[in-house]
């Protein structure tokens, strides 16, 4: 009895930090986004679906959408194969396995702005290191100031290079609960690594792949800090996504409504995509 | 008697020939005034707090602000407590102070948009009789249907900063024309004696960088984004003409840059001039402040020009002002008093802790003593002669962005942050777009924001 009123305080101070601190200012966003008002403290006036109707005309929303799912795509793609790759290479007899294991989870450790001012430096067109690699190729430097694609293909490969190492973990945990004589009974029946793999190692691990599919496809699909930080959305917003869109709108263009309105349609949006995905990969399979 | 003071002391020593009723009556008086001048500060201080939100976080300026509000304290007991945020986030931090219940009584801002936003919404109160006190510099103040509720204490002008020594080795001249800045650039930029590898570093990327540097040589020659009744005029074919030329310009001037413009942020404005990969750089006396504190002698050598128009006509600076605000709480009778307080007493001393880069808003700062006092003001007679012109010659253009148009509006700084100019730059630059289309993309661009 005692335990259970324990629990249930937990419970209770969990809720309420839940209402307080994510349902609450959820809540308020989504009333900010039927208000027409140009800063936070301004007399809201109430539009209805107006500023909602005045997002889906605008092309750089839906452009914005467009870049946000090729960010998020690329990146969750890229994660996860190279995150198994690494996984598997870990769980091998490598030497000074710990060491390796330690240095594979750095850059997961650093904070984005550390990353994101590193490697603009690094990308720095006079001083930059690679700049001087590109030379000794025959370029003069890696513009992803003045290219849209270059600049999104280096928020991507930034992307992956700090966030890999998230999946490596959580799929070097889920290898480890692999029987070993699965792989010894498929030995023996002749099957190939590529078999192996494919037959033994994946399907084992697809309640991990589900879960880290899941997270990276939310967590990429907002992420903010590596690209304001690199980019700023830019150059001439070619990568620019949804979050920085709502952000400037909100804190730069004094439209606070619409900037709410963007946040709630991508929040609507991430929501149907979780629907579904969990519709056709439920996590709980026992049914 | 313990709380007489010695001046009080002194009054009861001096009447050894007086009646013991004045005895009386100035033992009265001094008792009356030691608890005035001991006690009263105490009473009033348990509940008279001020609230500065202070948007500049250089350690000096930090340290000046500190002291003044340790001042104000002991001569009035009001406290002063100080928060400290980068100037651009000084308008977030504001509004959620108000949302939060609990406003800032001052706080800096640095967009006037930002403050006829919270003027509109009726969070300032008008600074009218502390304005009125002072003589101010053009274009500064940006009244509010003639209430003013800014109080600038930094022009933050934008010039062009430059290597004196080597102007002075191949005797070159401030250029006065783009043809000047042309052949100067030229003539600094390579790998012979007195040279360097580029010439100047001109932002063109999306940001607060490249508005704040990148136009002086526009609004020099003429342009402007509105006319009188806020009608976008940059795409008129008068002004589009002197743009187009500005656009020209500026593609040409990158063959001095180094490589991607576009990269380049305040890092770079310092970096490579201070690491010697530039012979110019855009900026403001900030840059000289900051050389002379690491490396005076090569501070010694910096020199500086106005921005010119293309045949020399005319002379322009970009402008970055700074100011305070007071929000309307229950302690802005309190805050009203501490500005004027401040500005009277410390502000001096606030603009001495970056002195060249903090160019004093009101002109008889220029005349006063304390402020002339200052050794870098001497040292650097030449970039404050400068400033100095810049307030009193009708012929130079002072203008930015945000403060586009017939008067101030939100509209301006929508511009601002929109980044509609930039892009111009960067289809020129970049994606090699015409004149023309650069200039009716930018203008559409404009039109629609300013629309709402």
């Amino acid at each position: 009895m005692h335990g259970e009123r324990a629990l249930y305080c937990i419970f209770g101070v969990a809720t309420a930090l839940t209402a307080l601190l994510i349902l609450y200012p959820a809540y308020h966003a989504l009333e900010l986004s039927f208000q027409d008002l140009d800063s936070f403290i301004s007399e809201p006036v109430w539009i209805g679906f107006g500023n909602y109707i005045d997002v889906l005309n605008m092309p750089e929303f839906w452009n914005a959408l467009g870049r946000g799912l090729i960010f998020s795509g690329t990146t969750i793609t890229l994660q996860v194969v190279l995150g198994i790759g690494f996984a598997m290479l870990l769980d091998t007899t490598i030497p000074a396995k710990p060491l390796v294991r330690g240095i594979a989870v750095l850059p997961y450790l650093l904070p984005t702005i550390i990353v994101a001012l590193t490697f603009q430096w690094m990308l720095d067109s006079t001083v930059g290191v690679f700049t001087q690699g590109a030379r000794l190729f025959g370029y003069s430097y890696i513009p992803w100031g003045e290219n849209g694609g270059v600049a999104m293909t280096v928020v991507i490969l930034l992307s992956v290079w700090i966030w890999t190492p998230f999946v490596t973990l959580a799929f070097l945990a889920g290898l480890q609960a692999v029987p070993g004589e699965l792989y010894e009974a498929a030995r023996v029946d002749g099957a190939s690594a590529w078999q192996r793999f494919w037959h033994i190692t994946l399907p084992q691990l697809r309640p991990v792949l589900t879960v880290v599919l899941l997270l990276r496809a939310i967590w990429m699909f907002n992420k903010f800090d590596i690209i304001w930080l690199t980019t700023r959305g830019g150059p001439l917003q070619a990568t620019e996504h949804l979050p920085i869109l709502a952000y400037r709108k909100t804190f730069e263009l004094y439209e606070v409504g619409q900037g709410a309105a963007v946040s709630a349609i991508s929040f609507v949006i991430l929501s149907a995509f979780i629907l579904v995905y969990f519709y056709f990969f439920p996590l709980d399979e026992k049914e | 008697m313990s709380k007489l003071t010695d001046k009080n002391r002194k009054l009861l020593s001096g009447t050894a020939g007086s009646s013991r009723r004045t005895v009386i009556k100035g033992l009265g008086a001094a008792a009356g005034a030691a608890a005035i001048g001991l006690h009263a500060p105490f009473v009033h201080s348990a509940d008279k707090t001020i609230r500065f939100l202070n948007g500049e976080p250089s350690a000096e300026s930090v340290r000046a602000m500190r002291f003044a509000a340790a001042q104000y304290e002991k001569e009035t007991g009001t406290k002063v407590q100080m928060d400290t945020v980068p100037a651009g986030k000084a308008y977030e931090k504001v509004q959620a102070s108000i949302k939060s219940g609990r406003p800032y009584d001052i706080a800096t801002l640095i967009f006037v948009g930002d403050v006829l936003i919270l003027a509109g919404e009726g969070k300032l109160v008008p600074i009218n009789d502390i304005i009125k006190k002072y003589d101010w510099g053009p274009r500064i103040l940006f009244p509010m249907k003639g209430d003013n509720f800014w109080y600038p204490y930094d022009y933050n002008l934008c010039w062009i900063n430059c290597r004196q020594d080597l102007y002075d080795a191949k005797g070159l001249k401030a250029p006065g024309d783009w043809a000047g800045m042309m052949s100067n650039l030229g003539a600094l930029q390579g790998d012979g004696d007195g040279q360097l590898p580029y010439g100047i570093v001109h932002p063109i990327g999306s940001n607060g960088a490249t508005n704040y540097t990148a136009f002086g040589y526009m609004w020099a020659n003429g342009v402007h984004l509105f006319d009188d009744n806020w009608k976008v005029v940059l795409d008129s074919p008068e002004i589009a003409a002197k743009a187009g030329e500005y656009l020209d310009f500026m593609a040409e001037m990158t063959k001095y840059m180094p490589p991607a413009p576009a990269q380049a942020g305040w890092p770079n404005l310092v970096g490579d001039f201070q690491t010697d990969k530039i012979s110019h750089t855009p900026g403001t006396g900030r840059l000289i402040d900051t050389m002379n504190v690491r490396m005076p002698d090569r501070a010694a050598n910096v020199g500086a020009f106005l921005f010119p128009s293309k045949g020399g006509e005319s002379f322009a600076v970009n402008h970055g002002y700074d100011g305070w605000v007071v929000l309307d709480t229950a302690m802005s009778d309190e805050a009203l008093r501490f500005l004027e307080w401040f500005s009277d007493e410390h502000l001096i001393n606030f603009l001495h802790t970056s002195p060249v880069h903090y160019q004093p808003t009101r002109l008889d700062i220029y005349e006063d003593p304390r402020w002339q006092a200052h050794p870098a003001l001497e040292q650097f007679k030449r970039i404050t002669d400068m400033q100095k012109q810049v307030l009193s010659d009708k012929k130079i253009i002072i203008r930015s962005i945000d403060t586009e148009g017939p008067e101030p509006d939100v509209r301006a700084g929508k511009v601002f942050r929109s980044y509609a100019l930039p892009e111009m730059l960067q289809n020129k630059i970049l994606k090699g777009m015409s004149n023309a289309d650069c200039i009716t993309t930018a203008a559409n661009k404009i039109r629609e924001i300013a629309a709402g």
